[in-house]
């Protein structure tokens, strides 16, 4: 069997001492280790070696991580076809992972592991040193069996950084532990989200939000009849940006030549032609086709994601966070644009809208997939408490 | 407060010292002399100092003047002072006095400015700011801030003046202002249309006029008889310098009158025009004829501020023994010279030879350059020795050669080289030698344009245009000869080498007008389609009459001296013809363009070469320069075909509100305390390393031709 690995240090250098001192934590290889192999998956940076470390490197090294090495991922980390993210940890191999998030992904990962899996709110964690794909949505996500690890390992790497100059200037929430009220906590479900799920799995759900009303939560309907719009947004917006993204990979400065162009051209075409996997090549073939033809449509996906953003808004006034169902697992190894996208029908939202998403995995001996929590943006540190409280109340604790 | 009782800041006198007045406009500059707050306080008439101080103005009022920045829209009341002697400013008009502040409003606040606004100095002596060095399509983008700048300010206020003056004179000759339409036909003139699509009538276009011609000459016929205006013209032409799509031209026509009542009119006008900017045209006008000018200055816009006109020498080396004049004159060609008189010191044999004869003659199209420097009574040059003592001696005479002199020939088998190259090389002497004196206004009258001009084809073509009336009417419209040797009864008014405008005496009579189709070898049913409402109208009595259109922003810019027609305009395009403020011209929607009928234009006479026919997948692949192969290709028409679907969904739901391209706040990307270095990874070459092809400090390619 092939290692769930694409890389491992020869031998880990020492950890510092902090908070998260002892703890093993893997990413992938298109987040920049210093001399570690980083091909983010595709031949477009075959034998590329990274030259410094990213800031979420730097950071967990200087908590005390011990970065165990990177586990192998999909192309650019577009879907999960050929990811083996969240078994570092089911095979304790590591604490936790870091998994790019780009429609889903870690939440995904996390509940095919049976771990619980986090996607922070957009612009929280500095993305300098990562090899990104679509620059308005992507962000790490953490998996790990603990959320304490969770809330640490976030504490340790969000906030300011002066080399991502995408990050916005805003005040990076407190993740010190806090209490949720029962009674006073309302939950909102949305009725328009589980459209898209079979009847089964609709009642599965149902079941996933009673375990809800048990842990004291106000559970309250709500309705945003444009949320079957987040994909469509999601697959437009998100073709353009990888298109415009991958411009960079030439097989100039990155990846491999294919030999014997004639002129500048023919190499760009004939590299490039090498360069990327079936899934990215139809997908970026999607975004120029929108970007050279139909920018309109661009266009009117922004508006639509404007609209989004602002649903989401008014429903946190209604509820001080949201329950969207999940589905378990999803068929094995898409070929196509088209089911890789399904797979994500209910994850994506997170990242049309930069919100914090957070999925548990159900109870031991429990049938339902498990639940996906969010609420409005930067509730990171509310989210995660919320999480606890509800773990917590599984195991009969009085939160 | 009240701005019924405002006065203007440029125009308080020593008159009001002692009176509370009431001021509003921007802060222009401000000086803090710790608690005493001076600030130039600006509107459109000028500039006054406000004085802000603890022992006048209550504490509060203090408080918020301290919070004023530049631009920020004030208004203030306060007493008239006469300032302290020694702290006058001669920078502003009322720069002997200030006003005491006591009541302070902040109509509305300013973001910090892309540029200084600011070209006053607070204090005697000091420096002003000027906009030299602001990005010419940054002062584009914030136009209004840069009109508030008094340079700006004072062009347009000069340009209205100008408009005025014009409007008044005309006027008062009779002349009656006329709006003709934007929407127009297409016509055929000289450069390509500005196409508005019709809505209604789905694939039919309005031009915007590239000038009213057509339609004044209708008001003629139409019995207005003096007609003018300050029209709004369109032409989309390759892009120059000093040229804008859209311009300003004033547009003049009336009926019986002759070339004289023209010049007479215009001169007039012209010298009133300037007039406005304080400068004194000589009167009358000089005329050269168009042969005369090309003959003389190898221009037909010549430049007479200065001399440096050419002598034809060629009788002179009709039996010459130097062979290369001699195969040039064998050929017909000619040899024409400039003496620049007095100028050896400055052009040396090394300049002349190295630079003239070699580098920049040869730019100028010609092949050579003879030249000649007189000393002490004798020519020196490379070449001399193959001229007899004859042809030396007529030259003398000729150029009225004295020692200091430098004379220079061109020869050339073709006429039009030798005028063109020497006309190129009078002008760059010109400047070299700083021969043009500044201040200095030759307006000239070009006159007796050749109506016709030869095709390659060998046949004729206008010149002008096709309604210019010819010096006779007596002509054979089939013969070749002859009508290249009519002269037109057009004329142009040049200033200092720049044509302001042009004109003609046009043509009335339908039989004559008939004949100047027939020599343009167009048939009836050619030009009833091209001109046909236009030429109906001339079987209805049309009176004789005439015109001229004069080109309103070059008049403006020379007047004002403006180094570009861009500062006397307010909104302009920039140089490559696009509006830095609006970001015109955009792209449209496809649904936009689905409603006006455009999106299959053209499709079913597709031009070879154009991108319409070519396959949707070969085009992607090309523009993303991502190779497919041929097992590939079936799998991308579903996913083009899915992107469609999308496209569509996305255009039935996206609605009318703003677009939004992020979910976090954009920070400011330069952040403060930043300073900007190189990665060391890239000094060390380390960035490299990981390359494809590298070879020394350079990344290795293909070719980027075949």
């Amino acid at each position: 069997m092939d290692s769930i690995f694409f890389y491992r240090p020869p031998e880990a250098a020492v950890p510092a001492d902090g908070p998260l001192k002892g703890m093993n934590i893997a990413i992938q290889p298109n987040v920049s280790a210093a001399g570690w192999p980083t091909d983010a998956g595709s031949n477009a940076l075959a034998r590329f070696v990274a030259l410094e470390d990213a800031t979420v490197v730097e950071r967990l090294r200087q908590a005390g991580a011990s970065i165990c090495g990177s586990t192998r991922m999909s192309e650019f980390g577009f879907g999960l076809d050929g990811s083996r993210a969240g078994e570092a940890i089911k095979r304790n191999a590591a604490h936790a992972e870091l998994v790019l998030d780009l429609m889903g992904e870690s939440r995904l990962a996390a509940s095919a592991g049976d771990v619980c899996g986090f996607k922070p709110s957009y612009g929280l964690v500095s993305r300098f040193g990562l090899i990104g794909l679509i620059p308005s949505m992507e962000c790490y996500g953490i998996l790990s069996d603990s959320l304490k690890n969770i809330r640490e390992i976030l504490k340790a790497i969000a906030g300011p950084d002066e080399r991502d100059f995408s990050l916005p200037d805003e005040t990076t929430p407190d993740f010190s532990p806090q209490n949720i009220d029962r009674g006073k906590t309302t939950v909102g479900i949305i009725k328009e989200a589980p459209g898209s799920l079979p009847a089964r799995q609709e009642s599965l759900y149902r079941a996933a939000i009673e375990t809800l009303g048990d842990a004291g939560l106000t559970v309250k309907e709500l309705s945003l009849p444009d949320f079957p719009l987040f994909l469509p947004v999601h697959k437009i917006v998100g073709a353009v940006e990888a298109s415009s993204c991958t411009g960079r990979y030439d097989s100039v400065r990155y990846g491999v030549r294919v030999p014997g162009a004639k002129n500048w051209n023919e190499m760009y075409l004939s590299s490039r032609g090498a360069a990327f996997g079936p899934l990215l090549k139809s997908y970026l073939f999607q975004g120029t086709f929108f970007q050279f033809e139909r920018y309109d449509a661009y266009e009117d996906a922004c508006r639509i994601r404007a609209r989004l953003v602002a649903g989401m808004r008014r429903l946190a006034a209604q509820a001080d966070f949201w329950a969207i169902p999940v589905e378990r697992g999803g068929p094995d190894a898409p070929a196509s644009l088209a089911d890789t996208y399904a797979q994500f029908a209910l994850t994506a939202y997170a990242n049309v809208a930069g919100l914090p998403a957070l999925y548990l995995p159900p109870a031991q001996g429990r049938p339902h997939p498990g639940v996906q929590l969010s609420g409005p943006r930067l509730s990171d540190a509310r989210l995660l408490a919320l999480g606890e409280h509800l773990l917590n109340a599984r195991r009969g604790g009085n939160a | 407060m009240l701005f019924s009782e405002r006065v203007f800041c440029g125009q308080l006198t020593l008159g009001e010292v002692g009176r509370r007045v009431l001021l509003a406009g921007w802060v222009d500059a401000f000086r803090d002399h710790g608690g005493l707050l001076f600030i130039h306080l600006r509107d459109r008439s000028g500039i006054v100092q406000i004085v802000f101080s603890p022992e006048i103005a209550a504490a509060d009022v203090c408080r918020r003047a301290a919070g004023l920045r530049a631009e920020y829209c004030i208004a203030v009341r306060g007493e008239v002072k006469q300032r302290r002697e020694g702290t006058e400013n001669p920078h502003i008009e009322t720069g002997s006095m200030e006003v005491l502040v006591t009541e302070l409003e902040v109509l509305s606040e300013s973001d910090a400015l892309p540029f200084a606004v600011s070209d006053k100095a607070m204090v005697a002596g000091a420096p002003s700011a000027g906009t030299d060095t602001v990005a010419e399509d940054l002062r584009l983008q914030y136009r209004y801030l840069d009109i508030r700048r008094t340079s700006m300010r004072d062009n347009l206020i000069a340009r209205h003046r100008i408009f005025q003056c014009v409007r008044d004179f005309l006027d008062s000759r009779g002349f009656v202002e006329i709006e003709t339409p934007v929407l127009t036909m297409s016509t055929p003139e000289g450069a390509r249309d500005y196409l508005v699509p019709s809505r209604v009538h789905p694939e039919n276009f309005y031009a915007l006029p590239q000038s009213p011609q057509l339609f004044k000459q209708l008001l003629m016929i139409g019995g207005m008889e003096r007609y003018f205006q300050l029209a709004r013209c369109f032409r989309d032409e390759d892009l120059r310098p000093n040229r804008q799509p859209e311009f300003t031209q004033l547009d003049i026509e009336a009926s019986f009158i002759d070339e004289e009542f023209l010049y007479e009119l215009i001169e007039e006008l012209t010298v009133r025009m300037f007039a406005v900017g304080g400068i004194t045209l000589p009167r009358p006008f000089a005329r050269m004829t168009h042969a005369e000018a090309m003959d003389t200055t190898g221009s037909d816009r010549p430049d007479l501020r200065f001399g440096l006109r050419f002598v034809d020498v060629t009788s002179v080396f009709a039996q010459t023994r130097y062979s290369i004049f001699r195969q040039i004159l064998e050929r017909g060609g000619c040899i024409k010279g400039i003496n620049i008189q007095g100028q050896s010191g400055q052009l040396s044999k090394n300049v002349l030879q190295n630079e003239y004869a070699k580098e920049i003659v040869p730019s100028f199209g010609a092949k050579g350059m003879t030249w000649m420097r007189v000393e002490d009574g004798k020519f020196e040059s490379n070449i001399v020795q193959f001229f007899s003592e004859l042809e030396l001696e007529a030259l003398r005479g000729k150029f009225s050669a004295a020692d200091g002199d430098v004379l220079i020939l061109i020869a050339d088998p073709s006429h039009a080289t030798v005028t063109s190259a020497l006309g190129q090389l009078r002008l760059h002497l010109a400047n070299r030698l700083g021969l043009i004196p500044s201040n200095s206004f030759c307006p000239v009258w070009i006159t007796e344009f050749p109506l016709f001009e030869a095709t390659d084809e060998g046949g004729v073509t206008s010149s002008h245009h096709p309604f210019t009336a010819p010096d006779r009417a007596d002509f054979d419209p089939k013969n070749i000869e002859e009508l290249l040797s009519l002269r037109s009864r057009a004329y142009d008014l040049v200033i200092n080498g720049e044509e302001l405008g042009g004109g003609s005496i046009r043509i009335n009579d339908r039989d004559l007008q008939r004949r100047i189709f027939a020599a343009l070898g167009l048939t009836e049913a050619e030009t009833k389609e091209k001109f046909g409402f236009f030429l109906r109208a001339f079987d209805f009595g049309a009176p004789p009459h005439g015109g001229l259109a004069l080109g309103m922003d070059r008049a403006v810019s020379m007047i004002l001296k403006t180094p570009s027609i861009r500062e006397v305009i307010a909104f302009p395009k920039n140089r490559g013809a696009a509006c830095p403020l609006t970001g015109a011209p955009s792209p449209v929607k496809r649904e936009q363009l689905a409603e006006l009928g455009l999106l299959n234009l053209g499709s079913q006479d597709v031009l070879p070469g154009t991108a319409e026919n070519e396959n949707r997948i070969d085009r992607l692949s090309w523009v993303s320069r991502i190779g497919l192969s041929a097992d590939e290709r079936p799998g991308m028409e579903d996913v083009l075909a899915q992107a469609d679907a999308l496209a569509l969904l996305a255009a039935q739901n996206a609605g009318e509100g703003e677009a939004l391209y992020t979910v976090a706040p954009v920070a400011n990307r330069t952040r403060p305390g930043i300073q900007e270095k190189c990665s060391p990874l890239a000094e060390t070459g380390q960035l490299l390393s990981r390359a494809p092809a590298v070879k020394g400090r350079f990344f290795k390619v293909a070719s980027i031709l075949e």
